[in-house]
């Protein structure tokens, strides 16, 4: 059994006018220490997904449907008493932006240990060890100095660094990251990227990584999700998505990364932008963008298709999967 | 070679924190004392850019990139050293005397939600700098204008009447260039034109901006952080870091083989889509801050090759073998 197992997710804004869809039928697992990124461009709802795992969407936005499974239990179905037993002890949040995280008036000790103490029935002292501990872990120079410092006192990379110290003092199962890295320059990337990628290993966590940068996902995980407009368009393992991707969203995606590129030349370009949740095109929210779409494709979103070991959604996909087959049975 | 477009000579710029007389003075062992402190951030940077090139200016955030674009623009003063342009000095020229290079030099913002006056329409928006620079031009002209830079960017003349908020990100980056482009620029300093962006749109804009340079003849600043954008989108890049400019090369050098050891492990920190790991080269700590600028090469404290000459002696730009400039005394001594 999968360590979380999402089933069929919706998720809804209830605003004026009716409500907006932000994620639809969303479905996927993630096992134990595996590593699972989270790819899309702003407004794909990659966050959304993110956030609604732990039933951490604010109101206007609520779980229409689905289940989410964590070790067999549906965490959408959990009351919030429940759901705190979890959340930052069995999964935990790694957030954007540092200084949005941590409380610029308390010390570092001090946040560390108030979130051991709301989970462990142990001393003060004990729990200061543990949150030394942990900072050591995360390779901060003179550890014991950090814990009565506070947040403004410590660089960007620093501050994330203590961001991923806090998330690791429980133990937890899953460390749920969204966008750990954009906030940092590229060397300061690379460094907090490393050394994520190196605890989760260590300590056998499942990371669930939401990012927009597919070079950092190639470098991370293992398997991935693209999303487009709140839904699943194709999933599997990173490296076979990379190499070759199915869905023309993807490859567009892949393409118009200046590395692909000759140097000069012009770059790839996917036509138009991401629609907004007011107005999803029907059939699949990608057809007008895209360069194979067809009048099927306005009508109805495509089922998933398997190509290797990647799912994907688009009826051009399926047709040259349908047309691959019938000329080797044609062969045969 | 030919004179070049514009040249950054000796240029430094310093920013004061230290607030007025009365703030500096403060109580230390029964005496007062004058304290003054500022931002260093840009220390002796020298670059020419050449016509028709678009030199990219690389580095992290703090290293002095954006204030150079805005000093070359005259949106800062320079503390010492001095703006050319087309032969002539330009940073210390008045308004009037300095409105006609404003006209040829324009500059696109990084945020299109904070350039573009969400009071004003896209038309007014675009308007106001010919009519600003060609107060004789007819009504018609203006408009014909409008519509030709519109067209060109690819945003639909008919949306004129239609304000900021309206439009999407990318939209908006595009109504920032076609204002740069209304006044018929000569050159163009870019900073972060496209961080704000997502990846798809990200190489609509790059697209237009080199379109625009080959059917305009454009000269670009190219401020930017991403080191990808630059090897597709630079002729030459120079690497900043506090304040200084470490590497100057052509685009195909500096990606080929890098020479300074900032510019390396700058380099091996883009995450490649070929990765399996992440796989940079590491330095030790982080950035000092430009209020008390390390002594010698401002890069030793982190570079795995420093010596006691690194922390003594400033380095100067020398030329290589390749063509390729560094400032390194390692590179110099042949260490590396």
């Amino acid at each position: 059994m999968a360590l979380l197992e999402v089933k069929n997710l919706d998720v809804r804004f209830a605003v004026r006018g009716g409500d907006l869809t932000a994620l639809r039928g969303i479905s996927f697992s993630l096992d134990k220490g595996e590593r699972l990124g989270l790819v899309g461009e702003s407004g794909a709802g990659k966050s959304v997904a993110a956030f609604s795992i732990l039933n951490l969407i604010a109101q206007p936005g609520y779980i229409a449907g689905g289940q989410i499974l964590f070790e067999g239990k549906d965490l959408a179905a959990m009351s919030e008493r429940e759901l705190r037993k979890i959340r930052g002890n069995r999964i935990a949040m790694i957030f954007q932006d540092p200084m949005m995280t941590l409380n610029p008036v308390l010390t570092i000790g001090t946040q560390m240990v108030e979130a051991i103490l709301a989970h462990r029935n142990i001393s003060k002292k004990e729990a200061r060890a543990i949150a030394l501990d942990r900072l050591q872990k995360v390779q901060i120079p003179s550890p014991e100095k950090r814990l009565d410092q506070y947040p403004h006192e410590l660089s960007g990379g620093m501050r994330q660094r203590v961001i991923i110290a806090i998330a690791l003092l429980l133990d937890p199962e899953i460390i749920i990251a969204d966008e750990p890295t954009t906030a940092l320059d590229v060397t300061i990337q690379a460094e907090i990227m490393d050394l994520l990628l190196n605890l989760c290993e260590q300590e056998n966590v499942a990371l669930m990584l939401i990012t927009h940068d597919l070079g950092v996902v190639s470098q991370v995980t293992q398997r991935m999700l693209v999303m487009y407009s709140g839904r699943i368009i194709e999933q599997g393992p990173t490296r076979e998505i990379i190499n070759d991707a199915q869905h023309p969203y993807t490859q567009g995606l892949i393409n118009a990364l200046p590395q692909m590129g000759e140097p000069g030349a012009r770059l790839f370009q996917i036509p138009g932008s991401m629609p907004s949740l007011k107005n999803v095109p029907s059939g699949c929210p990608f057809h007008p963008r895209c360069n194979f779409a067809t009048e099927q494709c306005k009508q109805a979103m495509p089922e998933y298709v398997r190509s290797g070991n990647v799912a994907v959604a688009c009826y051009e996909v399926a047709n040259l999967i349908e047309q691959e087959k019938r000329m080797q049975e044609a062969e045969s | 070679m030919t004179s070049p477009l514009v040249s950054i000579r000796a240029l430094e710029k310093r920013f004061d924190l230290s607030g007025s007389l009365l703030e500096q003075i403060t109580f230390e062992g029964g005496r007062f004392r004058r304290k003054q402190e500022a931002v260093h951030a840009i220390n002796g940077v020298d670059l020419e850019v050449q016509k028709g090139e678009a030199l990219c200016v690389v580095g992290e955030s703090g290293c002095g990139k954006s204030t150079v674009a805005r000093t070359v623009m005259g949106l800062l003063s320079p503390s010492a050293g001095e703006i050319h342009y087309g032969g002539q000095r330009i940073d210390n020229l008045d308004g009037k005397a300095a409105l006609l290079y404003r006209r040829k030099m324009q500059m696109i913002f990084q945020n299109p939600y904070a350039s573009l006056n969400p009071r004003m329409t896209i038309q007014q928006t675009l308007e106001e700098p010919i009519r600003f620079h060609h107060p004789d031009w007819s009504p018609t002209q203006v408009r014909d204008k409008i519509h030709e830079v519109m067209h060109s960017v690819g945003i639909d003349p008919d949306w004129g009447s239609r304000f900021g908020h309206e439009f999407s990100g990318g939209q908006r980056q595009r109504i920032a260039i076609a204002r740069a482009l209304a006044v018929d620029p000569e050159f163009i300093v870019a900073d972060e034109p496209i961080s704000a962006l997502d990846v798809s749109i990200q190489a609509q804009v790059l697209n237009l901006l080199m379109d625009a340079q080959e059917s305009r003849g454009l000269t670009y600043l190219f401020i930017t952080h991403d080191l990808a954008v630059v090897e597709h989108f630079g002729t030459r890049v120079a690497v900043m870091y506090l304040g200084r400019v470490c590497e100057l090369a052509d685009t195909k050098n500096l990606f080929a083989t890098p020479r300074h050891p900032y510019t390396q492990a700058l380099l091996s920190a883009i995450p490649k889509l070929e990765d399996d790991r992440p796989n940079h080269i590491r330095l030790k700590g982080e950035v000092p801050t430009p209020v008390n600028l390390p002594s010698g090469c401002v890069f030793h404290g982190r570079c795995p090759y420093a010596n006691e000459r690194c922390r003594q002696e400033v380095p100067q730009l020398i030329v290589t073998d390749g063509g390729t400039q560094v400032a390194c005394h390692a590179v110099e001594e042949r260490r590396l």
